[in-house]
């Protein structure tokens, strides 16, 4: 026979809809999105992972100032490794975008069609996917530049550019001022001035691990050193247009995870406290079973039972819309930020494990426990209905001169303490959770402002310097050269100032795993843009740097040059107001002198205006308001959908919990509400008495929870950006974020007050009068 | 002896609060007999009906049924015990808010090997016509009807019945008492009776008058009469 206490779960379920019915939607919403991300994130790692081999990405690239001839070549061979032409030349696009043309390639890091065809013709150009996404380009448009036109035939997606970084050495990728594509062999005619000789190798034989993967890049730096006028080094491990995208995936799954098992635990409790009120409310029947002879174990599974189901329904209702719909709306997502290659949808066994077992495993686990203590009394307690299990627990001593009514709320809220502990962890989740959503936009926007108020200049001109002028062998024909050069990259614009600008990395330590870019600025004196009095050996860094390395003035710090061994000691006299950028200023001597770059040596310059007489072949790059803001543009772009979309999931959490539990208190208290209701109170001030003690508990947990999260998000935001990201964002809080949190928890927990008065209306006066279950 | 008891005490609270509920009880009931335990609020009889279920334990003394000692009985074993050999009522029915009064009666059915038939014992109770009911819609008497056959449906060697009558009217009442002596009668199960209504000793085989946690009288009673004559 069946046990028929079965027959009443069903009903018990449909007799308690709303409390259910929220907690299956919570449920549903959470894991539909995490299965969802789970399959799209498997499927597209996988994806990612097979198509190393599938569109035979390199194992590293290295740009030559020259183009290199077959001698060296051969040379360069000899190391162990395969080299494939992969030139490219970069055009500014009539939106002033830049776009990196690669001549389509047949046997290295090969192109994913995504739409439309291959490039046949000479005007003829397939950009990628995302670029023209981001910028509103199509298949059959036209693009042009200062000399090309070209028409969209493809939009692709090159395997090696999976993440848009135009330099490897950027903070943040660009996937909407900077993209890529491939033009046919006939249409890939570009000037050898404009061309930059980027070769790609394969391995003869793959490194077997990552430190030889590394020891094999240092020997091979050393080879090309020696061979030709190295320009660029990159390793396919620290290629991040190639490896970020397939790191992000793998990180945001971890937290996506725990964010999930976060839900689930809240949740347990929560069904844990209802649980625990359903075992009061029918503790006389459940005395009644015990003396017949049920066992606690029968009437734990009894109990478990509805949590169970709701939660294996949700599961599943979860994992059939993650499968289907949220799969596309998060894949959506890695496709709104990276240029990835086509997935086709596999069945993640890992996701439903995740999605579906481990919560259902939790979901027992914690109401097993919460059950078990709750039913381990006698009978005998059940049926006098004496649920306490410390006897000798005094009650409370208040003071007469308080209100009755105070007394009374006060009461309530001791009475109620363990649903107020559940919720008090409740609404510490959700605020922080809204804390990151709200915090996120308004880091960027003051990030974006500060750039824009600390400008140095409106640009910075920073000259490409010819490889011939540092060849130590010709030492007369780079003296030869580097006279030319100068004289080529003078300009009449009185509004520029000359400096030099040398780059150094960061040498890993306990507070940043990451090597970084250090630019180091030779100053003149009395600089019209940096505001300095300069005297001889003074080091100025930025406040993106001491913030992001903790640094103060009087500190000395050490850097290094890339792919050497050279390492330079900075003294640091002062510290300068940019909160963007990881810079050190010093007088130009002491900058020329310290990299031996001669006295009347410089390599950029500042200014307000734009400077037009010197030629585009001697201008490295230009750094202007674009590129300074680069970072906060695209993480805006990536993460500003998911921010939005992390408020409203705070919002329904938060008002979930303070639903339940607030509800709960009041089906607790049922009796005593319907026995006041008898005396003469009418609803409202029923209400005053019972909803009151809950909202002054909900708005005290508001107001400390919020700045304890703020100071909790500052520490891991930043712990964030010291140790896996390069560059700095400063923390910054919005004055009025707190207050807009304050009031969005108050508004949301408003709708619950509605919803608790609709219950205390229907509280029936005869409940105190009968005294049956 | 069917159900024997031997030097029962028991007593609750320290110190000033101490209280001796029970003082040496012992007893002993015959298999099919329906004895009542009667006596004033206090008394101790309900703690000594409760010692009998195996739902309180005694401080000292033994208590053995059908030969078989429950004094040294653990928690699961107890339960066992009660599944094996016990049928409770109460004065207050704690019935299933949301099990019909078929359901309610099945849930005492589940605990036994060979329960009797459902549907006979609904129409021996009375409620075969409002099996399909939950309790709310029965009424006190109904409810009671529906409490004794969850009771009685696994056919229990005993019966404890604490105060069975105490929330119904006089008509009620006896309609109650007439089942369960149908039940004595029928089933040949051992009843014992906690009430404090004197009228009911009359239809009772055997007497237990109590006071002050002693037996004042223990006595089989020669002139039995039937529920339904039962007058108070």
């Amino acid at each position: 026979m069946k046990n028929p206490l079965n027959k009443r779960i069903l009903r018990e379920i449909k007799e308690d809809i709303g409390k259910y019915l929220v907690i299956f939607i919570l449920l549903v919403a959470s894991i539909a999105f995490v299965s969802g991300f789970l399959v799209a994130d498997g499927s597209m790692v996988k994806a990612y992972d097979e198509s190393f081999e599938k569109y035979n990405i390199e194992d590293g690239n290295f740009t030559s100032k020259n183009k290199i001839n077959r001698a060296q070549k051969k040379n360069i061979e000899v190391f162990g490794l395969t080299l494939y032409d992969n030139f490219f030349a970069e055009v500014k696009l009539n939106n002033n975008d830049t776009l990196r043309i690669f001549k389509n390639r047949k046997e290295i890091d090969k192109v994913c069609l995504m739409k439309g065809e291959f490039p046949k013709k000479a005007d003829e150009i397939a950009i990628d996917r995302m670029f023209a996404d981001n910028n509103n380009l199509k298949v059959g448009d036209e693009i042009w530049d200062s000399h090309h036109k070209w028409k969209i035939t493809g939009l692709v997606s090159l395997s090696d550019y999976s993440c848009l970084f135009s330099d490897n050495n950027d903070t943040m990728f660009d996937s909407l001022a900077f993209g890529v594509a491939v033009v046919s062999e006939e249409g890939f005619d570009f000037k050898e001035e404009e061309l930059n000789y980027r070769y790609s190798f394969i391995y003869n034989e793959k490194p077997k691990d990552e430190t030889e993967e590394y020891n094999r890049s240092k020997d091979l730096i050393e080879v090309l050193n020696n061979e030709i006028a190295l320009k660029d080094f990159i390793p396919r491990y620290a290629n991040q247009a190639i490896i970020y995208a397939g790191e992000d995936m793998s990180g945001d799954k971890q937290a996506i995870v725990v964010f999930l098992y976060i839900i689930i635990v809240i949740i347990a409790f929560v069904f844990g406290v209802t649980g625990a009120n359903t075992i009061v409310k029918e503790s006389a029947v459940i005395g009644t079973l015990r003396a017949m002879g049920y066992e606690k174990k029968e009437l734990i599974k009894h109990y478990l039972m509805p949590p169970l189901i709701v939660t294996l329904i949700s599961a599943i209702t979860g994992n059939i819309l993650g499968y289907s719909l949220m799969k596309d709306y998060c894949a959506g997502m890695y496709y709104g930020s990276y240029s990835l290659t086509t997935f086709v949808t596999i069945w993640n066994g890992e996701a439903f494990v995740m999605t579906t077992v481990i919560p259902f495993i939790i979901m027992l686990l914690i109401n097993y426990l919460v059950l078990s203590n709750k039913l381990s009394l006698k009978p005998l307690n059940f049926i006098r209905r004496d649920l306490r299990k410390n006897k000798k627990k005094k009650t409370m001593k208040l003071s007469h001169k308080l209100p009755v009514f105070t007394r009374f709320r006060i009461r309530v809220i001791i009475q109620n303490l363990s649903n107020y502990l559940v919720l008090f962890v409740g609404i510490f989740f959700a605020n922080m959770i809204l804390v990151y959503g709200l915090i996120f936009p308004s880091l960027i926007n003051h990030y974006q402002s500060n750039v824009k108020e600390n400008m140095l200049c409106n640009y910075q001109y920073i000259l490409e310097v010819p490889s011939d002028v540092f060849d130590k062998n010709h030492k007369l024909e780079s003296m030869v050269n580097l006279l030319m050069y100068f004289n080529e990259v003078e300009t009449e614009n009185e509004d520029a100032e000359k400096f030099t600008a040398y780059s150094l990395k960061t040498i890993p330590g306990k507070l940043s795993s990451v090597e970084e870019n250090v630019a180091i600025y030779g100053v003149k004196d009395k600089s019209r843009y940096i505001n300095i009095d300069f005297k001889e050996n003074d080091v100025y860094i930025t406040k993106a740097y001491a913030d992001k390395y903790l640094l103060k003035t009087g500190d000395t710090i050490q850097l290094k040059e890339a792919y050497k061994n050279n390492k330079y000691d900075f003294k640091i006299t002062g510290i300068i107001n940019d909160e963007a950028t990881l810079s050190i200023y010093m007088p130009i001597k002491d900058a020329n002198k310290m990299f031996d770059l001669g006295d009347s040596y410089f390599s950029g310059y500042f200014s307000d205006t734009k400077i037009t007489d010197i030629d585009e072949e001697y201008i490295g790059s230009v750094i202007d308001i674009t590129a300074l803001t680069k970072i906060s543009r695209q993480l805006d772009k990536s993460m500003g959908s998911i921010m939005n979309l992390l408020n409203y999931f705070a919002m329904l959490i938060f008002f979930v919990l303070v639903y339940l539990l607030s509800k709960v208190i009041i089906e607790k208290n049922a009796q005593s509400i319907s026995m006041v209701k008898i005396l003469g109170f009418r609803d409202l001030e029923v209400s005053r008495l019972y909803i009151l003690a809950t909202s002054i508990m909900v708005v005290l947990f508001i107001i400390i929870t919020i700045p304890v999260e703020i100071w909790l998000v500052k520490i891991i935001v930043e712990v964030i950006l010291r140790t896996s990201i390069s560059g700095w964002i400063a923390f910054y809080l919005d004055p009025f974020l707190p207050l807009e949190m304050f009031a969005l928890g108050v508004a949301t927990y408003a709708i619950v007050v509605i919803f608790e008065y609709i219950k205390i209306r229907k509280v029936p006066k005869d409940i105190a009068l009968k005294n049956v279950e | 002896m069917f159900l024997e008891l031997k030097n029962i005490k028991k007593s609750f609270g320290d110190g000033d609060s101490h209280v001796e509920v029970l003082k040496d009880i012992s007893l002993q009931v015959q298999k099919g007999e329906f004895c009542v335990l009667l006596g004033p609020s206090g008394s101790g009889k309900s703690t000594l009906l409760n010692i009998i279920g195996g739902i309180d334990n005694a401080d000292s003394g033994e208590i053995s049924i059908m030969g078989e000692s429950m004094s040294n009985l653990k928690e699961k074993q107890l339960t066992n015990y009660r599944r094996k050999h016990l049928g409770y009522v109460f004065q207050m029915y704690n019935l299933i808010p949301n099990l019909t009064v078929r359901e309610n009666i099945e849930v005492g059915a589940y605990l036994s090997d060979k329960p009797l038939n459902v549907d006979e014992l609904l129409k021996v109770l009375g409620l075969y016509e409002h099996q399909e009911k939950i309790p709310n819609q029965l009424s006190g008497g109904q409810q009671q009807r529906c409490s004794i056959g969850r009771a009685i449906v696994k056919n229990p060697d005993i019966l404890l019945c604490d105060e069975p009558t105490g929330a119904l009217d006089y008509s009620t009442s006896k309609e109650i008492l007439k089942l369960i002596e149908t039940v004595n009668n029928t089933y040949n199960n051992t009843i014992v009776m906690v009430t404090h209504n004197d009228a009911i000793k009359n239809m009772a085989d055997r007497v237990v008058l109590l006071r002050d946690g002693k037996i004042r009288k223990n006595y089989l009673n020669e002139e039995k009469i039937a529920a339904m004559d039962l007058e108070w």
